[in-house]
């Protein structure tokens, strides 16, 4: 009852506010007459009677706003009262608006962008039915005495395929725990044999997911029920349409997987691509994994991490307990295996949900994210800098609400308002602008980032309530940033002086202003010149990649890159494999030299294992590449100790290593590497050996393009590593038509063999696409920052100038000559400026290390940036101060003086 | 001028309450009233009476009327709710406790 009488009262307030504020009227009316009456009687005269009464009552009209104010609807009227008037100052200076709404959309909307694509990876859920009900489970193993040998493929949040049927049948809290293998890459085969991307399943993967085939059927039990019985498979929908030309009648057909033949038993619905940020093309039993990976033993092996787990959680299960459930699971495993300690840890299903993914990915977002935003908050300090020249203009005006009886906090409110709606406005185009693009960028970008051509991303990058309200609440934020200091700063007028002076040239409040000004100019140049010094250090290693001497010879060579290990050769057959492809290569017209390495220099593979002296006392983790005899004379790495490999050893797969000349030095100092022995990885599965030095060669960027020094040790390519050698060839000349004859030469010896081939060049791009990106990027953030930023310069001069005019008069007619009055004004407008600069040089030389992956050998402390970058800024700062300073010069002292 | 500070806040709701559980009243009657009660200790200006009305009538504990008045002037009067009685009795019974309370320690001090 009492809540309906509230409404009402409170609905008559808002609708029927003139008859409110009549009643109110009319009763405060009746008091006065009250009380002169009573005035009379008590023997007044009526004149008096009033005075007093009137006197008594006070302000009438703050009584009234004070009554007003407590019927709490209020601030619904006055919103809509500051949206009118906001929208009229608004249309009235449209200059202003114009550019602080374009400034605010480019802000929100880049930043709107990046977190669309984050939003898309790491927040939104599965897209499949009910996906709040499901969660990622993952097991993290320790080990009581510190000896636990555990093989991790991918993510050592994985569990191995024994433990995925001990969660599967011993937990209570899921209606289905389903397991899977991502990233399986292998050879689709047909007329030409092409790399495709595909996930392995537990045949419960689709009924967990609660996704319907477009065609066809799923998994059933029976399809996992023996290893490598059931060669069946599912294809995705783009898959389907694309390389298989949408055959309606797929179903029941054959395809080949890594030369082994699986019947099409269905097609996933459109949309769905799999359960990581990766798109998958087909799905396959897990039980066929022998098929994929014939190298490995992946079903009996219990020490092999390899299979991510998703989780529908019964009705009225929490999370909670379901980590609990599973971690009594997981004690019974750890009971298996002395000493093993497993921790659970369930999260959302997010296509982002495995650790070794979501890290990185969000730590590169993140950092866009941070220069982005800085960025955003340049047009912040540029647009609060804006309001508060526009401030001073209406401290008049603020002057006068403020003594009619407007209070502090009503007028802040109004002002923000303003703000608000300019963020909104700059807000929505932003975002409205982000969502539309925002698929174009990431195709851009991804365009220009290494290719691979088996690799889709399964990002959905449509807006959703995430997004929205991401730049809602940004839009909200940054009119918080910009608008509350000078609405603070513009309602704290002096009325007396405000209302006595003119409004142009008061001194009163300057300072402080004049204070907040320069540290907003400050701020914005600290920001400028990180993102300057962050742009020219990564525009200085985009230079040093481009023409970068990688230290070994990659002219006329091609890179031949092939896994006969996951093509189901024994070493034995891949063996004849090489010899017969060596054989053949070297006799093609034109190829002066065949070498073979595991590791293609540069490539995007490598081997790392530990290596150290025999006393143990020196131990280096390091990367290392198995090669044939003739590798150093290929690649031009001259040998300056000892001798290389002989074909003979090369063979043999003797235990003998070659270092590079940094590698030697690290672990024998000042003594002859030749016939020290070294103790490490690099027989087949990581058995240790004992290895024998027998030369040392030059270093060369073999691992890490501009950085030579890198440790790096060579062994001879022997039997063990037939599986996995690629092969370098090199021609006495160019010759376009090389890689058409290797192709064929390879196709010669087997057909159903996926092979790249590849100038040896092209490596590089490697390394510069990401380079290229990230420095595109910083230029523009950069050049955007130094606009802002000079704006801003431009902006405080020109403000202090008009402040000054007569300030300038008084120094002219004294004396002063145009130098002097420019050093005047150039000087204080460089204070906040040098300021600033100094301060995000500091800021750069902290946090630049984070470049170093990109920077090729450029310091992170590069002098050429850190003096360059400044200078610029400094140029363009002493040229956005300079022009207004122009005007004061051409201060005219008598025209001044009368200047009022 | 030494400020009716906070107390007097919660205390004029009091008072107004207390005031209408004779009869309605019209704002100037329930100033005279709480004047003449007090033996003109308490003086309630109209400043802080009108605001304080309105807040009361908005959260429910008193109802507004338009009504007669003597000699047939319009007045608009105040008369206490339910739930405004609820209120009272027990914003009453808080205020006695507390005034106790401060009396029990202003005597222990002066012994």
């Amino acid at each position: 009852m009492r809540w309906f009488a509230k409404i009402s009262l409170r609905m008559r307030s808002l609708f029927h506010r003139r008859a409110a504020d009549d009643e109110l009227d009319a009763e405060l009316r009746s008091h006065l007459e009250r009380q002169i009456a009573a005035n009379i009687s008590a023997g007044m005269s009526e004149a008096e009677a009033r005075r007093v009464a009137m006197r008594e009552f006070g302000g009438v009209e703050q009584l009234k706003e004070e009554c007003r104010e407590m019927r709490k609807i209020n601030w619904i009227q006055d919103l809509a009262q500051d949206i009118r008037y906001g929208l009229r100052m608004l249309r009235k200076s449209p200059g202003f608006t114009a550019i602080a709404i374009l400034t605010l959309a480019l802000g929100i909307g880049a930043n709107t962008a990046i977190f669309t694509i984050l939003n898309s990876a790491a927040l939104r859920l599965l897209p499949v039915p009910h996906a709040d009900q499901l969660v990622t489970a993952g097991q993290n193993i320790r080990s009581a005495n510190g000896n636990m040998h555990r093989n991790v493929h991918d993510d050592g949040s994985f569990v191995s395929y024994s433990e995925y049927r001990a969660y599967a049948k011993e937990n209570r809290v899921f209606s289905g725990l389903l397991a899977y293998s991502a990233f399986t890459e292998t050879t689709l085969g047909g007329n030409k044999p092409q790399p495709i991307m595909g996930t392995l399943t537990s045949c419960n993967y689709f009924n967990v997911l609660e996704i319907r085939p477009e065609l066809g059927r799923f998994f059933a039990d029976s399809d996992c029920a023996a290893p490598g019985e059931s060669a069946v498979v599912v294809l995705s929908d783009s898959a389907w349409r694309g390389t298989f030309a949408g055959d309606p009648a797929i179903v029941g057909k054959p395809v080949m997987l890594n030369r082994t033949s699986f019947r099409v038993v269905g097609v996933a619905p459109p949309g769905f691509e799999g359960t990581v940020t990766v798109a998958s093309s087909f799905w396959a039993p897990l039980t066929m994994v022998k098929a994929f990976r014939p190298a490995d033993d992946f079903l009996g092996d219990d020490d092999l991490s390899w299979l991510a787990m998703i989780g529908r959680l019964k009705p009225g299960v929490s999370s909670q307990q379901a980590e609990a459930n599973l971690s009594v699971v997981a004690s019974g495993l750890n009971s298996l295996q002395a000493g093993r300690i497993t921790t659970i840890t369930l999260g959302r299903a997010t296509l982002l949900a495995m650790p070794s993914l979501r890290t990185p990915i969000l730590i590169i977002g993140g950092l866009i994210m941070a220069a982005v935003g800085l960025v955003l908050m340049l047009a912040c300090a540029n647009i609060a800098n804006l309001l508060l020249a526009r401030a001073a203009g209406r401290r008049k005006e603020i002057a006068v609400r403020l003594t009619v009886g407007a209070s502090r906090g009503r007028l802040i409110r109004q002002l923000l308002t303003e703000s608000l709606l300019l963020a909104l406005l700059g807000g929505a185009a932003g975002a409205l602008a982000s969502f539309w693009s925002v698929a174009a960028i990431f195709r851009f970008a991804l365009a220009h980032l290494p290719k691979d051509p088996e690799l889709a991303f399964a990002l959905h990058l449509n807006s959703d309530f995430h997004t929205w309200s991401y730049a809602f609440a940004l839009s909200v934020l940054t009119a918080c940033l910009f608008g509350l200091a000078p609405a603070l700063r513009a309602s704290r007028a002096d009325l007396t002086l405000a209302m006595k002076e003119d409004g142009a040239h008061s001194q009163t409040g300057t300072i402080s202003a004049g204070r907040l000004r320069n540290s907003l100019v400050g701020s914005q140049v600290a920001v400028c010149m990180l993102l300057l010094l962050a742009s020219g250090l990564l525009l200085h290693g985009l230079y040093r990649a481009q023409t970068i001497d990688p230290g070994f010879q990659m002219k006329n060579t091609e890179a031949v890159v092939f896994d006969l290990s996951s093509a189901g050769y024994t070493p034995q057959r891949a063996a004849a494999f090489q010899r017969q492809l060596h054989d053949r290569l070297a006799a093609l017209p034109g190829v002066d030299e065949v070498a073979q390495a595991t590791c293609i220099p540069l490539g995007n593979s490598h081997d790392l294992t530990g290596f150290s002296t025999p006393d143990k006392s020196k131990s280096y983790e390091m990367e290392y590449n198995h090669v044939s005899a003739n590798f150093f004379r290929v690649l031009g790495i001259p040998v300056l100790q000892g001798r290389g490999f002989t074909d003979a050893e090369a063979r043999s797969g003797a235990h003998l290593a070659i270092l590079s000349q940094s590698t030697a030095r690290r672990f024998f100092p000042g003594q002859n590497p030749i016939g020290q022995m070294l103790h490490g990885g690099g027989e087949p599965n990581s058995r240790v050996a004992d290895w024998q030095v027998v030369g040392v060669v030059a270093d060369a960027q073999v691992a890490t393009l501009g950085d030579s020094r890198k440790l790096y040790l060579y062994e001879p390519a022997g039997p063990g590593q037939q599986q996995d050698l690629k092969v370098m060839v090199h021609s006495a000349a160019a010759d376009p038509a090389i890689a058409k004859e290797i192709d064929s030469v390879t196709a010669g010896l087997d057909p159903e063999l996926s092979v790249t081939i590849a100038p040896l060049t092209e490596v590089l791009e490697f390394w510069r696409e990401p380079a290229r990106v990230v420095s595109v990027l910083s230029v523009i953030l950069g050049t955007i920052a130094l606009l802002l930023a000079s704006i801003g310069i431009y902006g405080m001069v020109s403000y202090g100038v008009s402040r000054r005019v007569r300030e300038i008069g008084i120094r002219m007619a004294l004396g002063a000559d145009n130098r002097d009055v420019m050093w005047l004004v150039v000087r204080q407008a460089m204070f906040p400026v040098l300021t600033g600069a100094l301060v995000g040089m500091v800021l750069c030389a902290a946090v630049s290390t984070i470049f170093s992956a990109i920077l090729f050998g450029v310091s992170p402390l590069d002098p050429g940036s850190f003096i360059s970058m400044p200078l610029l800024l400094l140029t363009v700062a002493l040229l956005a101060s300079y022009i207004p300073a122009r005007r004061a010069m051409r201060v005219d002292p008598m025209v001044a003086l009368r200047y009022e | 001028m030494s400020k009716p500070t906070d107390l007097v806040q919660g205390t004029l709701d009091l008072l107004i309450l207390r005031t209408l559980t004779h009869e309605p009243m019209h704002g100037w009657g329930i100033a005279q009233r709480i004047q003449i009660v007090s033996n003109h200790v308490l003086q309630v200006r109209q400043g802080a009476l009108y605001p304080a009305l309105h807040r009361l009538e908005q959260q429910g504990w008193i109802r507004a009327e338009w009504g007669d008045s003597e000699n047939n002037r319009r007045a608009k009067f105040y008369s206490l709710t339910k739930a405004g009685q609820k209120y009272l009795q027990k914003e009453q019974a808080n205020w006695e406790r507390l005034s106790s309370a401060i009396g029990l320690v202003l005597d222990e001090a002066r012994s």
